[in-house]
């Protein structure tokens, strides 16, 4: 069997609950604030790994069908992000995160 | 080249009864709305040796991939290999059959090709993920005449096992495929 060697460098920054610690005491040392700490698993131009779009915008099968309404975004433990459409679809496949390969835990789901 | 909006326009007319119909009375594939944007990107990031061809333009989901290595014991010959991609991508990986026979210890003889990415299940993390495109199967397909060549875990055992007993005799084989089989 081949395998092929993990890429990476796909843009992925996590930054965990440990972000507002951070940001507070960065808040009484200006000189080292820097744009990394602005970063957080829920900006808003991430993107779903699966369906290729934004995960604020509602996913492709979604927009397809015009349920943009019912779309929401899921959020693992390993702090990747997903629409909720997507992601029961591939854990139905394999019950791993598409991005790092953990095993599948959901965070929480919401919008 | 494809005129992808055009194609995108065709598909929505055409009437594919497998789609799930939707209120206004057009089709969905998703599928196909992945491939438009993915055979896009494809051209501007390939190996340079390697080479797409899609026989209908309205049809990406069915296309030849020709890999002409520069290095390696493969080097010299010109293998195709035909990527069927099924309705349910991105669930599931797209499909691989290498059309030129070759004598790899990760291509068997009748084609079928033993890449991790291509496995639909895979408990070990290795498999296919809806995070991966055509253009990793072809880095990864083109890696086979390279760093991905595996002896240790081989599909054609026959081949493995000759690379293993008589190394000029299996590079001498492997010549001979390629002057016969793989030449065009
Ligand atoms: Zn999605
Ligand atoms: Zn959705
Ligand atoms: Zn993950």
């Amino acid at each position: 069997m081949a395998e092929l060697r993990e890429t990476g460098g796909d843009g992925v920054v996590e930054v965990g609950a440990k972000s507002t610690e951070q940001k507070a005491e960065k808040m009484f040392n200006l000189k080292k604030w820097n744009a990394v700490a602005m970063w957080s698993w829920d900006v808003e131009c991430d993107t779903c790994a699966i369906c290729r779009v934004q995960v604020m915008d509602a996913c492709l099968r979604c927009q397809a069908e015009n349920k943009q309404e019912d779309c929401v975004v899921v959020w693992g433990e390993c702090n990747h992000s997903f629409h909720n459409c997507c992601m029961s679809l591939w854990v139905k496949q394999n019950n791993r995160c598409p991005l790092c390969q953990q095993e599948w835990m959901v965070q929480r789901i919401g919008k | 080249m494809i005129t992808l909006s055009k194609k995108l326009k065709q598909d929505a007319e055409k009437k594919q009864p497998k789609y799930p119909a939707v209120d206004d009375g057009r089709r969905v594939s998703i599928r196909d709305k992945l491939l438009t944007k993915e055979v896009q990107e494809l051209e501007m990031d390939l190996p340079d040796s390697c080479k797409v061809h899609f026989e209908d333009v309205n049809k990406l989901s069915s296309f030849m991939l020709k890999i002409v290595p520069e290095d390696g014991y493969w080097a010299g010959g010109i293998f195709h290999f035909q990527i069927e991609v099924p309705e349910e991508y991105n669930m599931l990986p797209p499909k691989v059959k290498c059309k030129t026979k070759i004598w790899h210890p990760n291509i068997a003889e009748n084609g079928d090709i033993c890449l991790s990415l291509l496995r639909e299940h895979s408990l070990d993390g290795t498999g296919w993920s809806p995070a991966r495109k055509l253009k990793d199967i072809i880095w990864g397909l083109n890696s086979l005449f390279l760093d991905l060549l595996n002896f240790d875990d081989p599909l054609n055992i026959d081949a493995a096992e000759h690379f293993y007993r008589d190394r000029a005799g299996f590079k001498a084989k492997v010549n001979e495929y390629v002057r016969r089989f793989a030449q065009r």
